[in-house]
């Protein structure tokens, strides 16, 4: 049976991190290594790790993993390496969701003609969170804490399901903190347009289903807010 | 006798621990002496100032009568304050009351007598160094116009352009380059003079008895010489004999040559000095930025990271002990200097004050020992400033907080949580982000809870962010170092606490404006 994967090309830090971070919503994780490795091994995180080689040989990956629903990182150590590996995936899958890492901008420009669907720049991704760390430090550390659920605080994206509850009322005028302890930051439209709950746009967009609410609460008031709105996302 | 030393020795210590006549008498040395003070620029553009109104009413006093008020303001005002200014140069360039105290504790120490007469010569020898010294004399000598009344006294005015070379630091600058040339100078002055000596005996010897001839007189010889070697001829006195020419060529040859290498050696002194001089200007820079943030090490993630703080209008200076890249934080126009982060020396050369001026000190070699080592000197130096910290093997973590540093940042650590967006919530990530960029006109932002705010808001209820369409995400209380989320009504505000809003920029202005706008203003 295929399996939704998180297949990681890269056994390093970079490539532990990575799989740390999806490990909760991927159960199957390989981190591939191009050094020799044993058998069936793990790594202390639990992480299975297995070699490869840049060859084109890649019918095992696609024996095992359901690759529309999987996502390949490549994090290799060498740019030139990440560069052909991630030009070699693409050729054999075209639709899978390839994010590889850049160091500079160089390189991602590189990557993204090879074919990568994202590229984390590094060193940009490192000195952008630096600098928000810098300008505002508090804004920063509590968002990070509710982007990665450090906190009992979450953001939550919620589908509307019952549109009659907004019924000759618009977002901007009910006071969500105060009714139902949660904070509506902002409304996606069907059509993925997104605008700021105050804006002027959203105090006159009648709300349907289908939209989806970004919205930040504590888990309880958030998933009690979830069914009020009869949506699940 | 006794009782007039007691009293001495009592007024020195009364005017040494006198914290009013301390903080004066510091005033007064920052004021004149203190290149970094912030005021001293304004003294000295005032004296300037003065010294050029001075020599303007001196000249325009020549040919046309000025009006009395002019010349009282000459005479009297600019040199009653040119003489203020002598005396508290005089007063500040030694101490004497410390001079007593030193002599006192000796005396006690050896089981002496207190020497009044010792302490006199002292503080008469002390006093003296400065008034003979060239600085105080032109000083002195602008005072003299005060007694206008001797029509020669006047001329000493233009002693009072000599003054400028006190205010101006750049003349100071020029000075000291100079001096390092000094051996060189004066091996080619001697060359100089001796060729003009020379040379003004032969053509006197050879021309002067010639009856075509200008030169008459040793003094003749000497203008001759000194118009010859300086390559200026004006032509009015000339050399008529075959013997006589050819004294001017060997003079001209020689002149050539002295104006080349006196050429040579102020573009070479010049060249030599620049760096320092381009280094001091940088110390002077930094030395007067306030909310600093020093970046140690100057490599990528530092050259990204100085773009982002740069374009963010952040005071930044960059130190790095390697040439290469210093000049490279250089072409980016960046303020850096080539010294080593993790040596206290260039903490001390940068004189600025840790706690007052600087914000916090980033650590971006990309290499933890370097960055271990950079933080422990700052931490010797000073227990309280921030320092944040690059990490680039995790298992050096323990050992980079260890030494010191408040924030360590594991690059490998970001860039999992940029993976984790992409697998998680795209959207509610993307409006976070979107949040957060500067391009977008909502914005989240903290304001502080500030004295002025409290005057008016004592509790979250009374905010009335609402009405300006504001959303209030929560409170950071100072008080319990922690985040409250939509705090309730009753929620006190404090001092230091912080509101986190979010809102379209303009209407987050607007609400913190209202915020610091007085009840009574509002009325």
């Amino acid at each position: 049976m295929k399996h939704s994967s998180a297949l990681i090309f890269g056994y390093n830090e970079y490539g532990i991190e990575i799989a740390k971070n999806v490990s909760h919503k991927y159960k199957d994780i390989i981190i591939y290594s191009l050094n020799d490795v044993e058998e069936s091994a793990e790594n202390d995180f639990g992480f299975k790790i297995e070699k490869f080689d840049l060859s084109d040989r890649w019918d095992e990956i696609e024996a095992r993993s359901d690759l529309e629903s999987s996502m390949i990182f490549c994090a290799l150590g060498s740019e030139a390496n990440n560069i052909f590996l991630t030009l070699s995936l693409r050729s054999a899958f075209k639709d899978v969701t390839i994010i590889s890492l850049a160091n500079n901008k160089e390189d991602a420009n590189k990557l993204q003609m090879a074919g990568a669907s994202k590229v984390i720049p590094i060193v940009e991704t490192t000195a952008n969170i630096i600098t928000d760390m810098l300008k505002k430090p508090i804004v920063t550390r509590v968002l990070h804490n509710i982007l990665y659920e450090n906190s009992a605080l979450k953001i939550k994206q919620i589908e509307i399901q019952n549109e009659a509850f907004f019924s000759d009322r618009f977002p901007g005028d009910i006071e969500w903190s105060r009714e139902y302890g949660v904070i509506v930051l902002s409304v996606i439209h069907e059509d993925m347009s997104g605008e700021f709950i105050y804006s002027a746009k959203a105090k006159h967009h009648t709300i349907k289903n289908g939209d989806i609410f970004v919205t930040v609460g504590y888990e309880e008031d958030l998933k009690e807010f979830e069914k009020l709105l009869g949506g699940r996302k | 006798m006794k009782t007039l030393n007691r009293l001495v020795i009592d007024a020195a210590y009364f005017l040494n621990s006198s914290v009013w006549y301390q903080k004066k008498r510091r005033f007064f040395s920052n004021l004149l002496e203190n290149d970094d003070y912030k005021y001293k620029r304004y003294f000295d553009i005032f004296m300037i100032l003065l010294i050029f109104s001075s020599v303007s009413i001196l000249i325009y006093e020549v040919k046309k009568d000025v009006h009395d008020y002019l010349n009282i303001f000459n005479s009297y005002i600019i040199s009653f304050i040119f003489f203020v200014e002598y005396i508290l140069r005089l007063w500040i360039y030694s101490s004497i009351s410390k001079v007593i105290i030193n002599q006192d504790e000796y005396s006690d120490l050896l089981g002496k007598n207190f020497s009044l007469s010792f302490v006199i010569q002292r503080v008469i020898k002390d006093k003296l160094k400065y008034i003979l010294s060239i600085k105080a004399i032109i000083d002195l000598l602008a005072i003299l116009p005060f007694f206008h009344e001797l029509r020669l006294l006047r001329i000493f005015i233009l002693f009072r352009m000599f003054k400028l070379f006190r205010y101006a630091k750049n003349f100071h600058t020029f000075a000291s380059i100079l001096t390092t040339k000094k051996f060189e100078f004066f091996a080619l002055a001697m060359f100089a003079i001796i060729v003009i000596f020379v040379s003004s005996v032969l053509i006197y010897v050879m021309e002067t008895n010639d009856p075509n001839t200008k030169i008459k007189t040793l003094y003749d010889a000497f203008y001759w010489s000194i118009v010859t070697i300086s390559t200026v001829g004006y032509g009015d006195v000339v050399a008529v004999s075959s013997e006589g020419r050819f004294v001017a060529i060997i003079v001209i040859i020689s002149g050539i040559s002295v104006l080349a290498f006196t050429t040579s050696l102020f573009v070479s002194a010049f060249t030599e000095e620049i760096e320092d001089i381009k280094e001091d200007k940088s110390i002077q820079d930094v030395s007067k930025l306030d909310r600093l943030y020093i970046i140690c090490g100057y490599e990528n993630i530092a050259k990204e990271l100085a773009k982002k703080l740069t374009y963010a209008k952040f005071n930044i200076v960059v130190l790095d002990e390697n040439l290469e890249r210093i000049n490279n934080a250089k072409k980016d126009g960046l303020l850096a200097l080539n010294y080593n982060p993790g040596s206290v020396d260039s903490y001390k050369k940068l004189n600025v004050k840790m706690n007052t001026q600087v914000n916090a000190i980033l650590c971006l070699r990309e290499d933890d020992v370097q960055n271990v080592y950079t933080a422990l000197t700052i931490r010797s130096l000073n227990k309280d400033v921030y320092i944040m910290s690059i990490l680039m093997n995790h298992s050096n973590r323990v050992k980079m907080l260890n030494s010191g540093v408040n924030e360590v940042l594991y690059d490998k650590e970001f860039v999992g949580l940029v993976a984790r967006e992409y697998v998680g919530q795209p959207v509610a990530f993307e409006v976070i982000h979107a949040l957060r960029s500067d391009d977008s006109v909502i914005n989240i932002e903290e304001i502080a809870i500030t004295e002025r705010v409290l005057q008016n808001f004592a509790f979250v209820s009374e905010l009335d962010n609402i009405k300006y369409r504001v959303v209030l995400l929560g409170i950071q209380k100072k008080s319990k170092n922690r985040f409250f989320f939509n705090p309730i009504d009753e929620t006190l505000l404090e001092v230091g606490d912080y509101l986190l809003v979010i809102g379209n920029y303009m209407f987050i202005k607007e609400f913190t404006k209202y915020l610091l706008t007085k009840v009574r203003d509002r009325k």
